[in-house]
């Protein structure tokens, strides 16, 4: 069996951590980010460690996808759904850009969409 | 009122609108041309590593005609100067490099959103 290429397994590693901390402690997930990371959330801008806007979520990751990309970062793309307190489940995508700061993996671009846009 | 778009919004949607230009209306034979030498395709979970092995892929596409009808995109700048981009319709997630005087795609990943669908 071949090895999993290294950013497959950095990608998946931090997919795998970034959800488990949302849906749990989401007071920690400002650590995944730098002060210049943006995120648009459903085409909002937020920007910085403390643009976040945080709902109680539960995520199930469908399918994943990780690249690399010509700076030695790591672009991944996530599709799933997701669960918000006694809403419906819906369809999700979120892709994520990782740059590696001083040894650490870190977040510097985060897109969130719901998966409603989808339908012409 | 309105904001006047940011630099990465404007280059962003002109090579959006460009990319599906050329997916939709020609026979894609020239798609290739908008990756750069070592970029990365992955189509629904298969990879495709260089500008080649793109073109060849999107040039073999098995149907006769296809159009894509854009819901929303998002762009944002990112820390090394790259566009950083993701369209709506398709899912479909682009990065755009500055290379030689012009914006090259160096990352592409495509998904249907039948992954979308719950249960």
């Amino acid at each position: 069996m071949v090895d999993q290429p290294l950013w497959e397994q950095i990608g998946s590693s931090f997919v795998q951590h970034y959800y488990q901390l949302f849906d749990s402690d989401r007071s920690q997930l400002g650590t995944i980010y730098i002060d210049e990371s943006c995120l648009p959330w459903e085409g909002q801008q937020f920007q910085g460690k403390k643009g976040n806007r945080w709902e109680t979520h539960l995520h199930s990751i469908t399918v994943q996808d990780h690249q690399p990309t010509p700076d030695c970062n790591i672009l991944s793309m996530v599709v799933g759904q997701l669960k918000v307190d006694d809403d419906p489940v819906m369809g999700f995508h979120q892709s994520f850009l990782l740059k590696n700061i001083n040894s650490a993996w870190v977040c510097t671009n985060d897109m969130f969409r719901l998966a409603i846009h989808n339908f012409g | 009122m309105a904001a006047e778009k940011e630099i990465w919004q404007k280059i962003g949607e002109g090579f959006v609108q460009e990319y599906y230009n050329q997916f939709d209306n020609t026979n894609r034979t020239t798609l290739g041309d908008l990756y750069s030498a070592d970029a990365c395709l992955t189509w629904e979970g298969s990879s495709f590593p260089g500008k080649a092995a793109i073109a060849g892929k999107l040039a073999s596409l098995p149907f006769k005609s296809i159009k894509h009808i854009i819901t929303e995109q998002d762009f944002q700048p990112t820390v090394d100067s790259c566009i950083f981009i993701m369209v709506f319709g398709q899912l479909k997630v682009f990065m755009l490099k500055h290379h030689a005087c012009s914006w090259v795609c160096t990352n592409d990943v495509f998904r249907l959103g039948i992954h979308n669908i719950p249960a």
